[in-house]
């Protein structure tokens, strides 16, 4: 395979223009302003690419979406990378940024939007810096701004950086955020297409699916479409972390096998451990145990399999770390993280991370690993957002699956402590102030 | 063992137990006639403001102006950047509140994020987060926090040194860092992620005819 | 924007066929075909829905997950199933939820009994909690404001209460702090909410959590009464219910009312209900006796009133807003046709011809409340409705807000909606007058003389023709609402003239949905002006028999001795801060004063003859007019104190000891019956016509009676706009807390207002003072002591002086010049 994303994404330098121009760094560019929109389009849809953001949407068909009126329309880059063990745009964005603003000028172009934001995490500070200077030199060079290379197409690329909140990832989160407010996601529909930023039509994409772009328009959309496999087109960059002994980003080419990423590119477990279970697609997805290794990693098998491919970030748990300590890792994370908007979210996740505190702590019994499942199947579907169920499922599949040493650790704790629930501390009165 | 007492559990929230000062006014718009704002801080607001079609989308980069001039989201900093903006400081507050990265609380100039999420916390983040408070030791400049995920799992467990990420760390390198900080010396240059090579052999220069190792020199 | 064209359809819920509107929103739709749907955060008064609580999830064929059903609208065919185990499961766990954290202190909580998340928990909860862990417990309840108390371990995070302070009162200062289960509902800051539209969130409370400080442990569900009437506090006349016990009001609600408030209540409103009961409250009368009033037998109070008869030809009345149009009547017939005295006055800025006011009252030109709502364009000419009518000032920012409505001002002070508005012209304090003529000749096109009208107002042309070009661009539908002061003065005239022009060259005429609303001081301004209790028109806008003196002349020519009785009906001018000083000379002069009032101002004191206890609002029966001639019941709630008698019955009793004449019916429908017999275009109207919910004589077919209206003959110009040299031009405003009932109420007292004067940073380094300072107003004896309040937006050479206080201080009259010094 041919690497696309991270073809000597080390060399030096590339994060400057004259770098990536001598490397042919634009000329998709120049192709694209000459063909008309529709061309693009179908180019985009021909590639059969799938959002690398997390939920997979058809990048051609979502760009199909925006209507063609005559108003302020968006493009706004999704570069909040906040889903954990998800790292890949990092590296992207830091090492090839020019990349990823060339195919936000294509994208941009093929829906005719004017104004564009790359909404950025606030923790990349180097990111953004190199982000910057990128997008002064596109700029100075004549491929942002008004006119761009005597197109008549004019781009304004703003990029804005966020202040910690992973609900910011989420799209209308992130449009709220963007727009000065607390980042809660909005109801949908309206969908962004149709009504995102500042109520125009906008197109919202992950770093990684706009950074592919260039490559469809020069590769043209039916040959890139031949890499990976039928549904699950292109190449993917994967993070994989956790037990493994070479963490880090990997370029694949879907339909590969999960064994494959997990061992033969990350170096799997350290000598002597084996892999307990993996979550294929960032910590928002149902784990996955040692005998699925051998599913392909692709977007339908990892559906078939029960989970996701997400953001496509592997998190390797190997057989020295508790089930426990992992779920209430997790709850606690999406606790902290829900915006606190919807009922079952707010209340489900603080309620699940309660419990898990007790099951840790040996001040509960097997009935309480009831409550958790039938918790979690209480937010699942009913949140407003997929926050909700980005906590229930993980840790849903992991009561599921490791239920006996969710018990035996209670069971153990229980005996730690002398066996019986520790009462409450006796309570401080509150003061009346009225 | 958890503790499980009435005020002490989990959800109590700086604020949640405080009525409102009675002899305050409301707190409306602030009138830039009464409101002094360091000249920088408003220009630098008002540059941000332009940026956009619609001004308040300046907000989150006129509060990190702000903490970066007063520190942190102080009462003052939230009504200067109100008063700059044209509206309430409560709007303000929601904001600053909201995310992660805004002090509302003063801290020490020293940020110290240390990741304790999943996978930092497979290769021992949590322990990383106690030898960094244990350097520290108490020393009110730094503000060590724990954090949730902050991209960088391929050098768990790692730390985000006032915006600089550095790792693998070893508890050893804690009290490396805070010496780093306190002598204003780079924070442990060899483990930036600036310098991390990719870890795919395509990211080679050559495509994969020479060692990451190479690529780094 | 026209309003939305309705389209029927038929949807299936539960098997049953429901028809609805299409796009209407599916929890409303089924509450049309007896269909509840739980919801919570679902209001669509505040906005938006925003589906955060998902109580309404419901299950829709074709769509896989469960829909929150206040955020989808119907469409024809649309099959929706309430009913299903899904759905019951999922509203269960939502309760479930809900209650994890919510304290089950029903018994003393004071929502109990009417509390939506009760009902709720009861029908459809599962019944019980699996939650074990302990709750959160905080400090309860706390003040979110001297009027609203928070309890932070109610609170179900619905959004309605900060919705409301973002998108209905747009004050914004009520917001969510922190994230996640650690949000929580609070201020800047420690800030308290103070706005003119903050107890409606306790209204909007679902549960518990924020109550009224007020009403707090006064009253059980089971104790209560409502009694429905309309506020008589200001021109905007909500429709509201008393919340009664033991004879007592306790509490008002809003009394929902599309075509008046759209369900909402400014917080005098809602509070100064307290004043009715104040220990301050005057509840007998009072009769002079040397230099002290001393309470008296009601036959000793009407003994001495009834000297009025003894001042025939030269006795003069002065009819306060709160009056009501059978009252206003009754005096004005006493006065004419009893008294022979024409000096009869309801407004404070000089009088308008009949033929202009009936030409003003037309109904082609009469806008209404809802079509600030639907308007393409409202203009604002010196009115601030903020402070003149506040329910109002909602009204348009709806418009605005949800319509996209073009809101364009012109004024002499900044007004609230400034920040609202595309184009804010400032005119000198005073000046309106000249700034109308200016607008209309802009609008035709006269440049030469819209430059010269301009300059006298203190404005500029380009201003001017900015204004004239956004109100022709931005829609035919044009709402212009103006205050009482436009026609203020020697210019009044001309600029009510102007206004009519304006109207045509719009054609406001022409379109429903588009005309002229007056904001008048007085509550029952419209009203009183059409039973005639003004010096220019009888009853029905008629040609009087003989013309009276108007307000100011009134007080000056008793100051003078040519009118020696005056008659305060609800009225007391020495507090409404123009020529104060006249107005004490004029009573100290007067041989009999006669006054109807629930507080005595130092002057009334000192002066006043008699004194007559005034019914509070609660306390009335009788009708009064909408700004927008929606004609209105004031139904009695409670009974009054003893001694404290209807006014109409007073003036009635008065007229028959002193005059030996009969006035005819007083009260209750025969009162009624009398207006309407007096005022042609009211004809036939009888309370029941008029219901809970009024009805505007324009949409009557009596509305024809209406004499014909006559702007020819020429008119006084207004006086040009002085040029502030060194002194500055002087303002004033009134707001709604400058009143005596805020300063009764004990909820309310805190809001009283203190003298602060407006000025702009430029005037204010050039005095030499900063915020919150003390300066001079004025020189000499007439000097008022005020704190300075610096504020960008007021326009350099101007100040602003709050009127209507207690002691309003010797002030000369708007827009002359005054000099202002540090203390
Ligand atoms: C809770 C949550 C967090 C998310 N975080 C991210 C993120 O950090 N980055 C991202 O690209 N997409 C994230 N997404 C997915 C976005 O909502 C959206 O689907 C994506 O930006 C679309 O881009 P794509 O089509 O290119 O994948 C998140 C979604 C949810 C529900
Ligand atoms: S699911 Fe969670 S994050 Fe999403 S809207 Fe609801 S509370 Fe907010
Ligand atoms: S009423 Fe629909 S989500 Fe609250």
């Amino acid at each position: 395979m041919s690497a696309i994303l991270f073809d000597r994404i080390d060399e030096p330098g590339l994060n400057d223009i004259d770098t990536y121009e001598r490397r042919g760094g634009y000329e998709a560019l120049r192709k694209a302003l000459a063909q008309p929109r529709e061309g693009l389009l179908e180019e985009l849809k021909a590639s059969g690419l799938r959002g690398r953001g997390g939920a997979g949407f058809p990048l051609g068909m979502k760009a199909s979406f925006i209507p063609g009126a005559d108003i302020d329309k968006y493009l706004v880059c999704n570069a909040d990378e906040s889903e954990p063990g998800t790292f890949k745009d990092r590296e992207l964005m830091q090492k090839n940024p020019h990349m990823l603003i060339e195919g936000m000028i294509i994208a941009a172009f093929t829906v005719d939007a004017n104004r564009s934001f790359i909404y950025i995490r606030g923790e990349y500070v180097l990111q953004a810096e190199v982000l910057e200077q990128a997008i002064a030199q596109a700029k100075a060079a004549g491929f942002l701004g008004d006119n761009i290379l005597g197109s008549g197409f004019s781009l304004d690329l703003v990029l804005h950086r966020g202040a910690g909140a992973y609900i910011c990832g989420e799209e209308t989160g992130l449009l709220d955020s963007l727009e000065g407010k607390r980042g809660n996601p909005r109801l949908k529909p309206p969908f962004p297409a149709n009504q995102g930023l500042f109520q125009g039509p906008t197109l919202i994409n992950n770093v990684e699916t706009l950074a592919t772009i260039p490559a469809i328009i020069r590769m043209g959309g039916s040959e890139y479409a031949k890499l990976g496999i039928e549904n699950s087109a292109g190449t993917k960059l994967v993070s994989v972390s956790g037990n493994v002994q070479r963490p880090g980003n990997y370029e694949i080419e879907l339909g590969m096998s999960s064994r494959d990423i997990i061992f033969d590119l990350a170096g799997g477990p350290d000598e002597g451990r084996e892999v307990k279970f993996w979550f294929p697609g960032g910590s928002s997805s149902s784990v996955l145990t040692a005998a699925d290794l051998d599913t392909t990693y692709d977007f339908d098998a990892m559906e078939k399999a029960g989970s996701m491919l997400g953001s496509g970030a592997i998190i390797v748990v190997d057989d020295s770390n508790s089930v426990v300590d992992v779920a209430l890792t997790l709850a606690s994370f999406y606790k902290h993280e829900s915006c606190g908007k919807c009922t079952p979210c707010r209340e489900g996740t603080t309620w699940t991370v309660k419990m898990l505190q007790r099951v840790q702590s040996g001040e509960a019994t097997p009935m309480d690993l009831d409550i958790i499942a039938s918790v979690q199947e209480q937010i699942i579907g009913n949140c407003l957002c997929v926050l909700g169920d980005a906590m229930a499922i993980p840790v849903g599949s992991l009561v599921a699956k490791f239920r006996p040493e969710f018990e035996a650790h209670i069971e153990s704790a229980r005996e730690r402590n002398g066996l019986g629930i520790t009462p409450p501390a006796a309570s401080e009165e509150p003061v009346l102030s009225l | 063992m958890t503790e499980v007492t009435r005020f002490t559990h989990g959800s109590r929230i700086p604020g949640w137990d405080e009525p409102v000062d009675p002899t305050k006014a409301a707190a409306v718009i602030p009138d830039l006639a009464n409101t002094p704002v360091p000249t920088e801080l408003r220009e630098e607001i008002q540059a941000e403001m332009a940026k956009y079609p619609v001004f308040r989308s300046a907000l989150i980069p006129a509060l990190h102006a702000a903490q970066r001039v007063h520190g942190w989201c102080s009462p003052e900093a939230i009504e200067q950047v109100a008063a700059v903006m044209g509206i309430t400081p409560g709007e303000v507050a929601a904001v600053a509140t909201f995310y992660d990265m805004f002090e509302t609380q003063p801290v020490g100039s020293q940020a110290i994020y240390v990741c304790t999420n999943i996978s930092c916390s497979l290769r021992g983040g949590p322990k990383i987060l106690e030898a960094m408070r244990a350097a520290a030791d108490g020393d009110a400049d730094f503000n060590i926090r724990a954090f949730e995920c902050l991209g960088a799992c391929d050098m768990a467990p790692m730390a985000s040194v006032n915006g600089e990420f550095v790792g693998p760390l070893t508890e050893s390198d804690c009290a490396q860092i805070v010496a780093d900080l306190k002598s204003g010396g780079e924070v442990l240059a060899a483990k930036q992620l600036r310098v991390r090579p990719c870890a795919d052999q395509a990211g080679r220069v050559d495509g994969g005819q020479t060692t990451t190792s190479e690529v780094t020199q | 924007m026209p309003r939305p064209e309705h389209k029927e359809i038929t949807l299936t819920i539960d098997g049953r066929d429901v028809p609805a509107i299409d796009g209407q929103i599916l929890v409303d739709a089924a509450r049309g075909g007896d269909i509840e749907i739980p919801v919570f955060c679902y209001e669509p008064k505040i906005g938006g829905p925003v589906g955060a609580c998902r109580m309404c999830l419901v299950e829709i064929e074709g769509i896989s997950k469960l829909q929150t059903a206040c955020s989808t609208p119907v469409k024809d065919g649309m099959v929706v199933h309430t009913q299903t185990d899904r759905v019951k499961g999922a509203q269960q766990s939502v309760v479930e939820f809900l209650l994890v954290n919510h304290p089950l202190d029903c018994p003393v909580c004071d929502k109990g009994g009417e509390c939506p998340l009760q009902d709720i928990s009861y029908g459809y909860g599962g019944g019980k909690s699996r939650f074990i862990e302990p709750k959160r417990h905080f400090v309860k309840p706390l003040g979110l404001s001297p009027l609203i108390a928070i309890d932070r371990e109610r609170c179900i995070l619905c959004y309605r209460c900060v919705r409301f302070s973002q998108e209905v009162s747009e004050d914004h200062q009520l917001v969510l702090l922190e994230r996640g289960a650690s949000t929580f509902v609070a201020t800047f800051d420690g800030h308290p909410y103070v706005a003119p539209f903050s107890g409606n969130i306790i209204e909007l409370c679902p549960v518990g959590a924020l109550t009224s400080r007020a009403y707090r442990f006064r009253a059980r569900p089971w104790d209560i009464e409502g009694s429905g009437s309309v506020c008589n506090l200001c021109p905007a006349q909500c429709n509201v219910t008393f919340t009664v016990r033991d004879d007592r009001v306790l509490r008002v609600l809003s009394r929902d009312h599309d075509g008046v408030d759209d369900g909402w209540l400014c917080d005098k409103g809602r509070f100064a209900y307290q004043a009715t009961h104040s220990d301050e409250r005057i509840t007998a009368p009072l009769v002079r006796d040397g230099d002290q009033l001393r309470p008296a037998t009601w036959e000793r109070a009407i003994q001495v009133a009834s000297g009025i008869a003894r001042h025939s030809g030269a006795a003069a009345a002065i009819v306060g807003g709160e009056t009501t149009n059978e009252e206003g009547l009754l005096l004005g017939r006493y006065l004419r046709d009893t008294l022979a005295s024409h000096d009869i006055d309801s407004r404070q800025g000089g009088a308008l011809s009949a033929g202009v006011l009936r030409e003003l009252a037309r109904t082609d030109l009469q806008a209404t409340v809802p079509d600030l709502e639907f308007a393409h364009t409202v203009l604002l000419l010196d009115a601030d409705p903020v402070d003149d009518a506040p329910i109002l000032d909602l009204r348009i920012r709806k418009g605005a807000r949800r319509n996209g409505a073009q809101v364009l001002v012109a004024s002499g002070r900044p007004t609230a909606l400034d920040a609202r508005a595309a184009v804010a012209v400032r005119h000198a304090p005073g000046s309106a007058a000249s700034l109308v003529l200016a607008l209309d000749a802009a609008l035709s096109g006269d440049q030469g003389s819209a430059s010269s009208h301009a300059t006298d107002a203190g404005s500029d042309l380009e201003a001017i023709n900015a204004l004239a070009e956004a109100l022709k661009a931005g829609g035919e539908d044009v709402v212009i609402v103006w205050g009482e002061r436009v026609t203020d003065g020697a210019g009044g005239e001309a600029a009510a003239k102007a206004l009519v022009n304006i109207s045509a060259t719009l054609g406001l005429g022409t379109r429903e949905g588009s005309g002229l609303l007056e904001l008048p001081r007085g509550t029952n301004g419209r009203g009183l002006r059409e039973v005639g209790a003004i010096p220019t028109a009888g009853p029905g806008l008629s040609n009087p028999v003989a013309v009276g003196r108007s307000t100011d002349e009134i007080a000056a020519a008793a100051a003078a001795g040519d009118v020696t009785a005056l008659w305060f009906l609800h009225a007391d001018p020495t507090r409404d801060g123009r020529n104060t000083e006249t107005w004490t000379r004029a009573m100290a002069s007067a041989g009999l004063v006669i006054a109807h009032a629930s507080t005595l101002s130092p002057e009334l004191a000192a002066h006043a003859t008699v004194v007559f206890p005034a019914e509070a609002g609660a306390e009335r029966d009788g009708t009064i007019t909408h700004p927008d001639g929606r004609i209105q019941r004031l139904r009695k709630a409670i009974g009054s104190p003893v001694d404290v008698r209807p006014a109409a019955a007073i003036i009635a009793r008065i007229a028959e000891v002193g005059s030996g004449v009969d006035l005819g019916p007083t009260a209750g429908p025969a009162g009624t019956a009398a207006v309407s017999a007096a005022v042609s275009f009211y004809a036939g109207l009888n309370v029941d016509e008029i219901g809970g919910r009024g009805l505007r004589w324009q949409d009557r077919d009596a509305a024809t009676n209406l004499p014909a209206g006559d702007v020819n003959g020429e008119s006084a110009a207004p006086v040009p706009a002085a040029s502030p040299n060194g002194a500055l031009r002087l303002g004033t405003y009134r707001s709604i807390w400058a009143s005596p009932e805020v300063e009764l109420s004990p909820a309310l007292k805190f809001l009283s207002r203190r003298p602060t004067v407006e000025l702009s940073p430029i005037d204010a380094e050039r005095i030499g003072v900063t915020q919150g300072q003390n300066v001079d107003v004025g020189t000499g004896a007439d000097v008022l002591r005020a704190t300075a309040h610096l504020r960008s937006d007021v326009p350099a050479g101007s100040i602003f002086v709050e009127s209507g206080l207690a002691a309003p201080g010797n002030l000369p009259s708007e827009g002359q010049l005054i000099e202002v010094n540090k203390a």
